[in-house]
């Protein structure tokens, strides 16, 4: 009964500060254009689009009824879903399911962020008006908003990852250099995915060491740019896949565990929050579930390559283990071997990741499609050594509370 | 379709202009009550998905503290933006990839927060239309009905009509924001006028709402509850955006309602469905929807008006509930109409029961000038 769904074409757009050449919509389309290219599929196979974006960054509501035009969109269903920093990823399993209910058989899946279109940085005002949203709760404590900010609490993503950051290292014996070895990595494999925003070949640990410290543990050279982006995914059921794509990158697995909200954030509204943010349970849950949908039971040597959510390079360790990829404290043992390098035994993030390019709502979905290059041997200068098999993607957002798993593979077969 | 998907059970919230109560408690109350109507516990659900938008909730990633009011906390779940019943659309569409089951299904907006009609200016052309600064949907609708109107020859009046038989109705409704009984046509075209000919009784109210569905596949349906709504048909459509598109016809409610009859096996819409619940953001709205579904000939709404035929007591009552003009919680409002719609199914509609529904069509919408539409068809046991 279940359909077998895979990608058979991917298209992005170069990434960087400021897009000043293109508008939203010529953003958008570009990377539409680039896939439909991809997957020699015209606009009129077609069936529906599945798209998602930050609305509150470039401060446009519902931006696909305006910028359709520009994608095809009119006298097409059109379903749009954001999650926040797990945009992508929804989309992009929003385009799964939009195939495999059977209802469509060809959908286009994009997600993008032109971070430029907003006066501040998006990342960190729109994430502090998540934290503001909240203020209520935490005035009830006497807490100011002058309070808030000094605390982190409503510091943006940073505030956050930097609480995510500290117990991670305290759990796993970790330290900073780890996060300075992530970042280079980092910018190291940018330099080798055209598409990416932060290249800097030959980047080592020491050169990030030199940055700045923002806030312990993290220095400038640890965080993600803001970039203005675009990625896009065609999606198909089998019969179409199979005629139109030489390799398609099959979905196996999916799935968008939510977890309680971060105490330090919550309103409580269950009586009940999380302490501790890297424990990421949202994450074990949605990797079992992925796991067990793909027929993985042991995904350390099951998973060829992996593409995590790393915005800020403590997420890289966290996630791998949390993906099932490492032990549990063992990731920055990996790294530190090089494991987790193009070349090595379970590459992570070989196109340099959310570290080097961040257009947040198409980050997600930049993911799944960097493994479906990859499956597919299209990846050019990144693509990794060996021959990947099944690969995991990786989203999170929210207030470290949204994760999305997705496992494709280079066969339908469970 | 690939699976049998059934409407198990649903809740909605007292929709007024201020609820006095946070979006949290209104959403966390729906969403039990919804459980507790089907008879099922949070431990039963397989997927939640909600629906709002982040301009309308006032707030970044809308959907990230609600994750605890919704029950959606441990579980696999999402937010599509805009109407419920796109919700509605992507939980379906999960239950049908055959890896999930039950679904719960949320749509939340408060219009006392966050105004609509000003949050409608930022879904404009940024580049053009909205620095001009004379559009907003108010004044987009106003465009549309006049360009209707002066197409068909439909006066001033057939809007109020529809605006009293809407209201009116609602009155009965204990869930309806208006409560106006006996409300009569003289009073409508006598309100307060916003934009030439859209007078406030002509527009749906600024409400405050919450509504939750949920859905089951048939083996799970089966044993929660004795009376299924099954989904026997669904379509949805996108316009172009305003200025590439004819504003006097809904030409992508049209295509929405040929997909959605063609997989519910319907030829003759108005002889095969016994009631409908649609969103009509405006009193015009709701006679260009009744030539997009097929129920008359084009410029023919007028006519169903003047006849009585969508009355309650007609031969083919619309809105019975009062539609959006009873109350309109923006991002709810087409999941409203759904659950309306699955009360008529199954005898719950307390008041304002059209007798012997077997079959019912639920319509929902979004953006200026209806430019995205979702319609429904929903059936009974005996289908």
């Amino acid at each position: 009964m279940k359909r077998n769904v895979a990608i058979i074409g991917c298209g992005q757009t170069k990434h960087s500060s400021r897009r000043r050449d293109v508008n939203v919509a010529e953003l958008v389309s570009e990377a539409v254009y680039n896939a439909l290219e991809d997957a020699k599929v015209s606009m009129r196979e077609v069936d529906a689009f599945v798209v998602g974006n930050m609305p509150g960054f470039e401060g446009i509501a519902q931006p696909e009824q305006w910028l359709g035009e520009w994608i095809g969109t009119a006298g097409k269903p059109v379903i749009r879903i954001a999650t926040g920093g797990t945009t992508g990823g929804s989309v992009g399993q929003g385009g799964y399911y939009t195939v495999a209910s059977g209802l469509h058989d060809v959908a286009v899946a994009v997600a993008w962020e032109k971070h430029s279109d907003s006066k501040e940085a998006g990342a960190t005002t729109g994430l502090l008006h998540v934290g503001l949203g909240n203020f209520f709760h935490a005035s009830a404590y006497g807490l100011s908003l002058k309070n808030l900010v000094a605390i982190n609490i409503v510091g943006a993503a940073a505030g956050v990852a930097v609480y995510q950051a500290r117990f991670y290292m305290h759990r796993s014996g970790c330290d900073i250099r780890h996060f300075d070895m992530v970042a280079a990595k980092a910018r190291r494999n940018a330099a080798k995915n055209k598409y990416a925003h932060l290249q800097w070949p030959g980047c080592t640990p020491e050169d990030i060491a030199k940055t700045e410290i923002i806030t312990y543990p993290f220095r400038y050279g640890h965080v993600c740019p803001a970039s203005d982006g675009a990625s896009a995914i065609v999606v198909a059921e089998e019969s179409i896949a199979r005629k139109k794509a030489k390799q398609p990158a099959w979905f196996k697995g999916l799935a968008s565990y939510s977890d309680e909200e971060n105490q330090l954030q919550s309103e409580n509204f269950g009586g009940v929050g999380v302490t501790d943010p890297s424990e990421q349970r949202g994450a074990w849950l949605s990797a079992i579930k992925a796991y067990k949908m793909a027929g993985i039971n042991n995904p350390q040597k099951e998973i060829d390559m992996a593409e995590i959510y790393q915005p800020f390079p403590s997420q890289e360790l966290i996630f791998a283990e949390r993906l099932g990829l490492f032990d549990e404290g063992t990731a920055w043992k990996a790294l530190e071997k090089g494991d987790t390098d193009i070349n090595g035994r379970m590459p992570c993030d070989p196109s340099g990741g959310v570290n080097a390019t961040n257009a947040i709502g198409s980050s997600a979905l930049q993911r799944i499609l960097e493994c479906a290059l990859q499956i597919m041997g299209k990846a050019g200068e990144h693509q990794v050594p060996k021959k990947v098999h099944n690969a995991v993607a990786h989203g999170w957002g929210g207030v470290t509370n949204y994760t999305t798993v997705t496992v494709l593979g280079d066969s339908p077969g469970r | 379709m690939q699976r049998k998907v059934a409407i198990v059970g649903y809740a909605q919230s007292r929709h007024q202009h201020n609820m006095q109560k946070t979006r949290e408690d209104m959403v966390f109350e729906v969403c039990k009550e919804a459980l507790h109507h089907a008879g099922i516990l949070r431990e039963d659900l397989d997927t939640v998905v909600t629906a709002s938008t982040d301009f309308l909730d006032g707030r970044t990633i809308s959907s990230v503290f609600l994750s605890m009011a919704v029950g959606a906390f441990m579980k696999d779940e999402s937010k599509v933006e805009e109407d419920g019943t796109f919700a509605l659309y992507y939980a379906l569409m999960r239950i049908l990839g055959g890896s999930h089951d039950v679904a719960l299904v949320e749509a939340h907006t408060q219009g006392s927060t966050m105004n609509p009609h000003q949050i409608s200016c930022f879904t404009l052309d940024p580049l053009f239309d909205r620095s001009i600064g004379v559009l907003n949907d108010i004044s987009a609708a106003a465009l549309q009905a006049r360009a209707y109107m002066n197409k068909y020859n439909v006066s001033e009046k057939h809007l109020a009509t529809v605006a009293v038989k809407n209201i009116t109705n609602a009155a009965k409704n204990p869930y309806a924001h208006r409560k106006m009984p006996g409300l009569t046509e003289k009073e409508v075209m006598k309100s307060k006028i916003f934009c030439e000919p859209i007078r406030e009784l002509m527009m749906s109210p600024v409400s405050d709402g919450a509504c939750a569905v949920i859905l089951a596949s048939e083996e799970k349906a089966k044993k929660i509850t004795d009376k299924p709504v099954w989904i026997q048909g669904v379509g949805t459509c996108q316009s172009s955006y305003l200025r590439d598109r004819d504003i006097d016809n809904l030409d992508s409610l049209e295509m929405a309602a040929r997909t959605a009859y063609k997989m519910a096996g319907i030829k003759n819409p108005l002889a095969e469905l016994d009631v409908a619940e649609v969103s009509e953001k405006f009193a015009h709205e709701e006679l260009m929807i009744y030539e997009a579904l097929g129920l008359c000939k084009e410029g023919g709404g007028k006519k169903l008006i003047e006849k009585g035929t969508t009355r309650k007591n007609g031969d083919f009552p619309v809105n019975p509930s009062g539609g959006a003009l009873g109350a309109d919680p923006t991002c709810a409002t087409g999941l409203i109409r759904v659950i309306e719609a699955a009360k008529q199914i199954r005898g719950e509609a307390n008041g304002y029961q059209v007798p012997g529904v077997r079959r019912a069509l639920a319509h929902g919408q979004f953006g200026i000038c209806a430019q995205k539409n979702i319609v429904w068809i929903l059936g009974g046991k005996s289908s």
